[in-house]
């Protein structure tokens, strides 16, 4: 790419298939575009196999592992401990104060719980949802069509627009954000 | 031999796409746009009707007798020693029942990648979340003092004392607020792409209300990426929650030393009977959407109905295999108390209910869906569906009241007479349906992204002279 700084410029290219837009994602990589410069949007789960990228990486498994150990804790803790802060605990005869099966439901229930709902705050964190400042995007994403969104410096913009058309987009136009 | 007719591909593929939704693909915009249309289609008269007839129901008999119970005390439901546990509690399991068909079709069958599911998860999983409402407000009308309902949350009291963790019923209140969290987030995270596709196809208030629940999805890799792997997570992990809840109700009975209640099979047998209650409350939602919104006889075919009616002849089998191995170990065991209340059950002045539970559970489903023909069409699986539903509430009004009735102390036998708990659990079934209809004006009851991906799946493909389907895996 250029040597010298330009201002930035975000292109928007419509594609209606995801293999011109795999395409278009491998010829943009071609001409030097980073892959961290390049986005894709769709309406149905584009994987990154399917645009010949690696994988985006996500932390949601291991935020609901956190949770589940957490869940874990938080169970443990009401069935072992809060029964020996009773001012006044009652023991039964031989019968055990902490006893182990009923114990195994509560630290199941609420690690489950501490699972789903830190997988569910997980999805939250990683895709920084809610998110209502204006962004980058067009309604026909949601009616099939796949975007593909390239940051490019204002010099390359005449070229880049040219690859992408030859590569079957639909469209080409400078993205703006607004209030989706 | 009689003359072959010349193999019609051309009309084998075109029957193939008329009965397979999956099969036959129409542009997303298209689909979109049909969604949006039976969302936002004007309602008629005959809705309004229904609406202000069921809002009415749920304003008198579910809120102000609630709080005529709450003012006058527990006297004003029927009740009383021997049965302390009436129709509140029926209705409990009953709606925590139904709750279980919604995770059983959308987490069980995505689990195994079952095409068919697709149209339909999102009505499934609103029966979960709506059915737990339901259940909720059956606890809650049965506790009495309603008011105090926070002494279950584990946190110490002014006398430093916790909840015992230890009771069945404090199981009941973890099992069930797990439940609920997590089936409500578990219909929102597929929804999301739905809003967000209803927000860039709306104006005014819409607009802004479709906005906040897209929370900002656009569509991106990364997004998609969180999401399934989120959706993935739930739908393993919400499977043994589902069954771990019914089991937990199925203790509530099973851990007294009650005849008739003292039984190791109860667990299993409650998620049968869960999923036998939920998968006909399926049947009935899907027909009623089906027949009165616009567009909906696009998504949802004939081969819906046809796999539900499967799905609920094999589990009328498995609910009969397990009552009868519930039946008749209780009747071998010879204890005279638990001879006594099965012969009640049969004999007694509610022979009647035992025998109709039997035949709308096993003989009217055995009959009519084994017939692909009939299982498909969507007013008789309903017919069989309600028949369903009514057959389990006989079952669990035996086994909580009827049951309750006959214990080892003869001279405290009582027929229970319910009072105030009718209308009340009649207002359930009313704000059930009323949660329906109005979930169907503000959601889109149709997961179109969810389709597209089965359709984008899918597709035909020569094997030998044959034309066969094939589907692909996308994820």
């Amino acid at each position: 790419m250029t040597e010298t700084k330009q201002k930035e410029v975000d292109l928007l290219a419509l594609f209606s298939d995801v293999a011109p837009a795999a395409d278009a994602v491998e010829q943009l990589r071609l001409v030097g575009v980073r892959d961290d410069e390049i986005n894709v949007l769709s309406g149905v789960p584009v994987t990154g196999a399917m645009l010949g990228r690696e994988p985006h990486p996500t932390n949601v498994p291991k935020i609901a592992m956190g949770g589940a150990i957490l869940g874990f804790l938080t169970g443990a803790f009401l069935t072992f401990v809060t029964p020996y802060w009773y001012p006044y605990p009652i023991r039964v005869s031989t019968q055990a104060y902490v006893p182990a099966p009923p114990t195994v439901i509560v630290l199941f229930e609420i690690t489950m719980l501490g699972m789903l709902l830190s997988t569910f705050v997980g999805v939250f964190m990683d895709s920084f949802f809610p998110n209502y400042r204006p962004m980058k995007y067009v309604p026909e994403i949601s009616d099939g069509k796949i975007a593909v969104f390239v940051e490019c410096e204002s010099g390359d913009q005449n070229k880049i627009i040219d690859l992408l058309k030859k590569l079957g987009a639909e469209s080409v136009k400078p993205a703006e954000a607004q209030h989706l | 031999m009689a003359d072959k007719k010349p193999h019609d591909e051309h009309s084998h593929e075109e029957e193939m796409r008329k009965k397979h939704l999956m099969l036959d693909p129409l542009p997303r915009g298209k689909m979109n746009e049909m969604v949006m249309e039976a969302m936002l289609e004007k309602p008629t008269w005959k809705f309004w009707v229904v609406f202000l007839v069921l809002s009415f129901i749920v304003a008198y008999c579910l809120f102000y007798k609630w709080y005529v119970l709450i003012t006058k005390g527990q006297g004003e439901a029927g009740v009383m020693r021997p049965d302390y546990w009436g129709i509140f509690l029926v209705n409990t399991v009953f709606w925590i029942g139904i709750s279980h068909a919604g995770t059983f079709i959308s987490a069980i069958l995505r689990v195994f990648k079952a095409e068919f599911r697709r149209p339909f998860t999102r009505i499934a999983e609103l029966m979960t979340t709506f059915g737990l409402v339901q259940a909720g407000f059956s606890v809650l009308m049965h506790m009495g003092r309603t008011w105090l309902f926070y002494w279950l949350i584990p946190y110490p009291n002014q006398r430093m004392l916790w909840p015992n963790l230890h009771s069945p019923l404090t199981w009941d209140l973890l099992a069930i607020t797990t439940y609920l969290l997590s089936s409500t987030m578990y219909l929102f995270l597929p929804l999301i792409p739905d809003v967000a596709m209803a927000r860039d196809r709306s104006t005014g208030w819409r607009k802004k209300f479709y906005r906040v629940l897209a929370l900002g999805f656009r569509g991106t890799e990364g997004e998609w990426r969180h999401l399934h792997n989120a959706m993935n997570i739930f739908a393993f992990a919400i499977i043994p929650v589902m069954f771990s809840v019914h089991t937990i109700v199925s203790w509530d009975f099973a851990a007294a030393t009650r005849p008739g209640w003292s039984s190791t099979i109860y667990g299993p047998y409650f998620i049968v009977g869960a999923l036998h209650s939920g998968m006909g409350a399926a049947a009935v939602v899907l027909a009623v959407v089906q027949g009165t919104m616009k567009n909906m006889k696009y998504f949802v075919r004939g081969e819906h109905f046809d796999a539900i009616g499967k799905l609920m002849l094999i589990i009328s089998m498995s609910w009969a295999y397990f009552y009868f191995n519930d039946y008749i170990v209780q009747w071998y065991g010879g204890d005279k108390w638990t001879r006594i209340m099965l012969h009640f059950h049969e004999a007694g002045p509610l022979g009647w209910m035992w025998f109709t539970m039997l035949i709308v559970n096993i003989a009217i489903p055995w009959a009519v869906l084994w017939n692909a023909k009939w299982r498909s069409n969507p007013w008789i699986i309903s017919v069989v569906g309600i028949g369903i539903n009514v057959g389990m509430w006989f079952e669990r009004y035996l086994i909580v009241p009827v049951s309750v009735a006959i214990n080892r102390m003869p001279f405290t036998w009582r027929l229970y007479q319910p009072g105030i708990e009718v209308p009340m659990g009649i207002g359930t079934l009313a704000l059930f349906i009323l949660l329906y209809m109005m979930a169907s004006k503000l959601i889109p009851f149709i997961p179109v992204w969810e389709v597209q991906e089965g359709q984008l799946a899918h597709e035909f493909k020569k094997f030998g002279r044959e034309t066969v389907v094939s589907v692909s895996e996308l994820e």
